[in-house]
């Protein structure tokens, strides 16, 4: 779900614009001084973002009989990193706001702070710290893509709360009402996309070891054991 | 391709400049969420919604079924600015300015969503994304847009036909088969994508690739008449906002 054309008021739409900024930046320059340092990484990142496109236009059924999309942020931070998934997720919304009419050009900023940035960094942040605790791959990637989900859905919440805050109780009535209507009830998709998310990287693991381990997702010669039981399955 | 590139490809402004469309379609939108709602957004939207139906040639039926999108979303938002948490009334109530600021966002984001729709109905993705060089976004950003962009078509492709394949196969007839065959579109979507990026790899480095991905781009010029005239309906829609919201209750 995605912030619809014309929805924030000017002066939001341009500060969500410049608190995007620097991370947009920054995944420009790394991705491309990896394009310069290595010309064909181009058809590879394109590649990943047209995997990350592709991801969010699947229906995924959700644990109360609906469905939705997934947001693919999480899984996309796991395999190409935070920064780089600032930039294909920037294109992804561009992509989608002119391709799709979802989301739109004045709240671009904005829909990237909660799907390109925030998400992806919380969901790898939470991925990763559960690696570093030995906790098995599956179990991490889960939690991952479990919470950038949510955490995306949470900063949209915060995000119209602050455009429009409720006229009695201010930003937290506000807060409470949008967070009800795109958090709470995201929370069996964010169930949804995180059990998704496991069945994908299984899958993956078993197909596409070379893949996962050129992108660093899995280790060249040692394999934890969760891994390798993955594999073995 | 999907429906609205497919419309922009055979749009009667397709061989305008991107840059006309963008004055125009792209100012409409700057115009209704900077201008007051009422008359501003209204004012706006009526325009919008005569050029795409007009001059722009957009087919009413295509344009709905891409209008109905975002309005979702605004509806389901603009709800939520109907009620109030806590106050005299109630843990939740209705606010008393509810339903003009619902139907004020609705109005905006409304006449907002057109003036995208235009530019988008009216402009391929192929001709806007080269072009971005020439406005200072970086080349290898543009080149990975410009694969990205292509890609995701013969991804699309293939999904579709992954799920008439599981689907052939009783792959959606139970939650847990549903399950199991949307992960492995998704995963099988990862490794096409990963499949074709080293095939063209390869096809590119027998062409004697160098990093940088030349296309060709219809040829086209910046019309200083259209442009003109797209200021000039801009500057008296500003006028007549100015003028109206005085005049009206």
């Amino acid at each position: 779900m995605h912030i619809a054309e014309g929805f924030l008021p000017p002066a939001h739409a341009v500060a969500w614009g410049i608190a995007s900024a620097p991370f947009v930046v920054h995944g420009v320059r790394s991705l491309t001084r990896e394009v310069r340092e290595h010309p064909e990484s181009t058809l590879l990142l394109g590649a990943s973002g047209a995997f990350t496109f592709v991801l969010s236009a699947l229906k995924l059924p959700s644990v109360t009989g609906s469905c939705s999309h997934p947001t693919g942020t999480g899984l996309g931070a796991i395999l190409f990193r935070p920064p780089i998934m600032a930039v294909l997720g920037t294109i992804t919304l561009l992509f989608q706001a002119l391709l799709l009419a979802h989301g739109g050009l004045t709240t671009l900023g904005a829909n990237v702070f909660s799907m390109a940035i925030v998400g992806p960094w919380a969901g790898y942040a939470v991925y990763k710290l559960l690696r570093r605790y030995d906790v098995p791959l599956m179990v991490a990637v889960f939690f991952g893509a479990f919470v950038a989900d949510l955490s995306t859905y949470c900063v949209t919440s915060v995000q119209l709360a602050l455009a429009f805050p409720d006229p009695s109780s201010g930003f937290l009535g506000a807060l409470g009402k949008f967070g009800a209507i795109f958090a709470v009830t995201q929370i069996p998709l964010a169930v949804s996309e995180g059990l998704l998310t496991v069945l994908v990287m299984r899958l993956l693991v078993q197909s596409s070891k070379g893949e996962l381990t050129r992108l660093g997702v899995l280790l060249a010669k040692k394999q934890s054991r969760s891994e390798t039981e993955a594999v073995a399955r | 391709m999907l429906p609205i590139d497919a419309a922009a490809h055979s749009s009667r402004w397709r061989r305008r400049h991107p840059v006309d469309k963008a004055v125009l379609g792209l100012g409409l939108t700057v115009l209704a969420i900077s201008l007051p709602p009422w008359p501003g957004a209204a004012l706006v939207l009526v325009t919008a919604l005569a050029v795409l139906l007009g001059p722009a040639g957009v087919p009413t039926r295509r344009l709905w079924r891409a209008y109905r999108v975002p309005l979702g979303f605004c509806v389901t938002g603009a709800v939520t600015l109907l009620v109030q948490v806590g106050g005299p009334e109630g843990f939740v109530s209705l606010a008393d300015d509810g339903p003009s600021r619902a139907g004020e966002l609705l109005l905006r984001t409304s006449a907002a969503s057109l003036g995208v729709l235009l530019f988008a109905f009216t402009t391929p993705m192929s001709d806007l994304l080269p072009r971005l060089v020439r406005a200072g976004v970086p080349a290898p950003v543009v080149d990975v847009a410009l694969v990205t962009y292509r890609m995701s078509f013969l991804l699309l492709d293939s999904v579709r036909l992954i799920r008439d394949a599981q689907a052939a196969r009783l792959g959606h007839t139970s939650r847990a088969a549903e399950w199991r065959s949307l992960a492995g579109l998704g995963a099988t979507a990862f490794v096409r994508a990963f499949d074709r990026a080293a095939r063209l790899q390869t096809g590119l480095a027998g062409r004697g690739y160098d990093g940088t991905l030349r296309v060709l781009v219809p040829e086209a010029r910046v019309s200083v008449r259209f442009t003109a005239a797209s200021c000039a309906l801009l500057a008296t829609l500003a006028a007549l906002t100015l003028v109206l919201e005085k005049a009206l209750p």
